[in-house]
């Protein structure tokens, strides 16, 4: 039987003047999948997710939310999702139960059965002892908790995050993540997610698309992702008396995929990379280089980055963060 | 309803919340009756005027007595003496005197010989108010001294101005009440409304109800809805303040009271609207804070409340004619000056209904309901 689709994306384009925050996307997410966009700040995610939940009208394209075209259909669209926006938007002058009673009311859920979901959520996201509280006392982690509650209270089929842990501790991360972790658990709803933490995409969602300059340059699980990259773990040395011979050398032995040299670096696709270490360097050694330093580690989502684009998140983040006026598409353009 | 309701609700949690808005916006028109009433209507005194007399004769005596009564009586200016006419005039130019009046050597010679007396009045005119009291007390005088000795005689043939009230008098403090209460729904619709949705849209938290099923009705209308409870409650307890502080009386009752508060209903009403066609759009509150004070002198000036209209040129008149606090403030005056019922203030009324109809359509028309 072929599989629902929850969202359907066909060439979807946005222009803002002659900037092209997402060019000619497609991609389609399956009914209770857990799907996520990867990519730096300013890639196009938040433009596309506002596309998605009626906020921006796309340039040219098509998006099918919940068998509603985004276009056509915004007011159907808006009753079948819910969605948590980068900024924080609960109200701090309301307390948390007044929040979610108001969000409730403007979709015209009954009383009763708004109290009982509003109760069932707020124990759910552990915010029953501060519902009465003004949000205005809570922390960042604690009004993030309220608003994915929030969004939930009329049992949307879609939940939309964008960036749902920007700016949290460590430990309020995880809590957030403990939470869409529990929501997983309800195979009904279809949550897609954007993020820059790669971290994040590898631990929650099934299937991740990496964007980058507007455009999906990879989408599969982690996992199909990781396995397009040769090897399985990367290997960083740090050198001293660099020459061509080195690489030409390194590259010659056997568990040895590819290597990339950075500014003053080489990064070693390989095959069980601890245990061929010492044989690399000694490699690197006898080619007469000398090894500052060295680190293993696992193939991460951040190296599919670094394999499509051959630079790191975090670089191409501090590259367009320096010219935007704020994290996503320019704010003046973005509004 | 319940969506309509739950944005009003919002809307009027967040502003009680926020005390500080409520006593600004409750102060400054109060605040503004006091300095407005007492910064026009009061009375010139002590202006320094320096004399010199060069003729002491009997003509310069009796016009100095003359101006001796002004300076006993309602001491309008204080009369200092000076024997050099330069000194004197030299005085007025350096902003030590407000004039100089020099009476010359053959003042009174030529009086009696009614050969074109003359007093030389020095005055520092670019204060005009000022100058203008003195040249007229100064004149008053001057006849005074010239008539003194001319029979006073009836003329039966004379016409006589018999005039008569038709109301009670109105003072200039309390001719101000009208543009108080116009000043303070300004002040009500400029913070509440529009104002509301600008600071959502400045804090991104617009984007919680853009994403909800409310429509552009649910979201206006509940902003206009909860703006004018809040300005309506505010403009009515300015208003009895200012009744109190004036003492004007309402005769006519419960009548009187059940119009007042139709017209600052429908003028709320009618300026929230007004702001969300120019505010609507506006991403950031210092925009909000520019417009502010070129609004409030483009509806206010222009609307009777301080000046009369029939004063204003032709292109101000023509503005007047679609200021909407113009209506207002004349249907307010009538109402509480000339005791006037609905049927006549019932153009005024026209005129705000139909201008709020107008721009509310235009307000739920030009909303943008995406980013």
């Amino acid at each position: 039987m072929q599989e629902k689709k929850a969202i359907t994306v066909s060439e979807i384009t946005k222009k803002f003047g002659t900037i092209t925050a997402v060019d000619n996307v497609s991609f389609e997410v399956a009914e209770g999948e857990f799907f996520g966009f990867l990519g730096p700040n300013g890639a196009g995610k938040t433009t596309l997710i506002r596309m998605l939940t009626t906020l921006l009208k796309p340039t040219s394209g098509k998006a099918v939310v919940s068998c509603c075209d985004v276009a056509r259909e915004p007011a159907a669209v808006r009753r079948a999702i819910g969605v948590v926006p980068q900024a924080m938007t609960s109200d701090l002058d309301l307390t948390g139960y007044e929040n979610m009673d108001i969000y409730g009311r403007f979709y015209g859920i009954r009383s009763k059965e708004r109290k009982e979901r509003m109760r069932y959520l707020l124990d759910m996201v552990g915010l029953t002892a501060r519902a009465n509280d003004l949000v205005a006392t809570y922390s960042g982690g604690m009004r993030r908790r309220l608003e994915i509650a929030r969004v939930l209270v009329h049992k949307p089929k879609i939940l939309f995050l964008d960036e749902p842990t920007i700016g949290l501790d460590p430990q309020s991360r995880r809590v957030v993540w403990g939470l869409l972790e529990k929501l997983m658990e309800d195979d009904s709803l279809t949550i897609f997610l954007t993020t820059h933490y790669m971290e994040e995409a590898e631990a929650l969602c099934k299937r991740v698309a990496i964007i980058d300059a507007g455009k999906i340059i990879a989408i599969g699980s982690p996992d199909e992702l990781k396995s397009q990259i040769p090897g399985n773990d990367i290997v960083s040395l740090s050198l001293a008396g660099f020459t061509e011979s080195i690489v030409e050398k390194a590259e010659s032995l056997p568990f040895v995929h590819r290597i990339v040299v950075e500014d003053d670096y080489i990064r070693a696709y390989v095959d069980s990379g601890a245990k061929n270490l010492p044989m690399l360097i000694d490699e690197v050694r006898s080619s007469g280089g000398t090894v500052l330093s060295a680190t293993v580690h696992e193939q991460s989502l951040e190296d599919v980055f670094i394999h499509y684009t051959g630079k790191t998140i975090r670089e191409e983040e501090a590259k367009k963060v320096s010219f935007l006026v704020g994290p996503g598409i320019p704010q003046k353009l973005g509004r | 309803m319940t969506r309509l309701f739950a944005v009003i609700e919002r809307d009027l949690k967040k502003f009680k919340r926020n005390p500080v808005v409520l006593a600004m916006s409750i102060l400054m028109p109060i605040i503004y009756l006091v300095i407005l009433g007492n910064s026009f209507q009061g009375k010139l005194q002590a202006l320094p005027v320096v004399f010199v007399d060069q003729d002491a004769g009997p003509s310069a005596k009796r016009f100095m007595e003359n101006l001796r009564a002004v300076e006993a009586g309602p001491k309008t200016f204080s009369l200092l003496g000076s024997k050099d006419p330069k000194e004197a005039v030299e005085g007025v130019k350096k902003g030590i005197y407000k004039a100089a009046i020099i009476i010359p050597s053959d003042f009174s010679k030529r009086t009696f010989a009614k050969g074109r007396p003359e007093i030389g009045l020095f005055l520092d005119n670019t204060d005009g108010i000022s100058s203008e009291n003195i040249r007229n007390i100064v004149k008053s005088a001057v006849k005074a001294t010239n008539t003194e000795y001319v029979a006073i005689r009836e003329n039966p043939g004379e016409a006589i101005i018999r005039d008569i009230d038709l109301y009670s008098k109105v003072d200039y403090y309390q001719s101000l009440v009208p543009g108080v209460v116009i000043m303070a729904i300004f002040l009500g619709t400029l913070t509440t409304g529009a104002f509301n949705l600008v600071m959502d849209r400045f804090l991104g938290m617009d984007e919680s109800y853009l994403l909800t099923p409310l429509s552009k009705s649910h979201i206006v209308g509940g902003l206009i809805i909860s703006g004018l409870s809040i300005t309506t409650l505010i403009a009515v307890f300015i208003f009895t303040v200012s009744m109190l502080i004036t003492g004007i009386p309402l005769s006519r009752g419960l009548h009187q009271c059940a119009s007042i508060f139709i017209i600052i209903t429908l003028t709320t009403l009618c300026l929230l609207s007004l702001m969300f066609v120019i505010l609507g759009r506006v991403g950031h509150p210092r925009i909000v804070g520019v417009l502010s004070g070129f609004l409030n002198v483009i509806l206010f000036f222009p609307s009777g409340a301080v000046y009369p209209i029939a004063s204003f040129p032709g292109w101000l008149k023509a503005f007047a004619k679609v200021n909407p606090e113009a209506y207002a403030v004349d249907a307010l005056k009538a109402v509480l000056f000339k005791n006037a019922g609905l049927s006549v203030i019932a153009g005024d009324i026209l005129f705000l209904f139909c201008f709020t109809a107008l721009m509310m359509t235009l307000s739920i028309l030009t909303f943008k309901r995406t980013l």
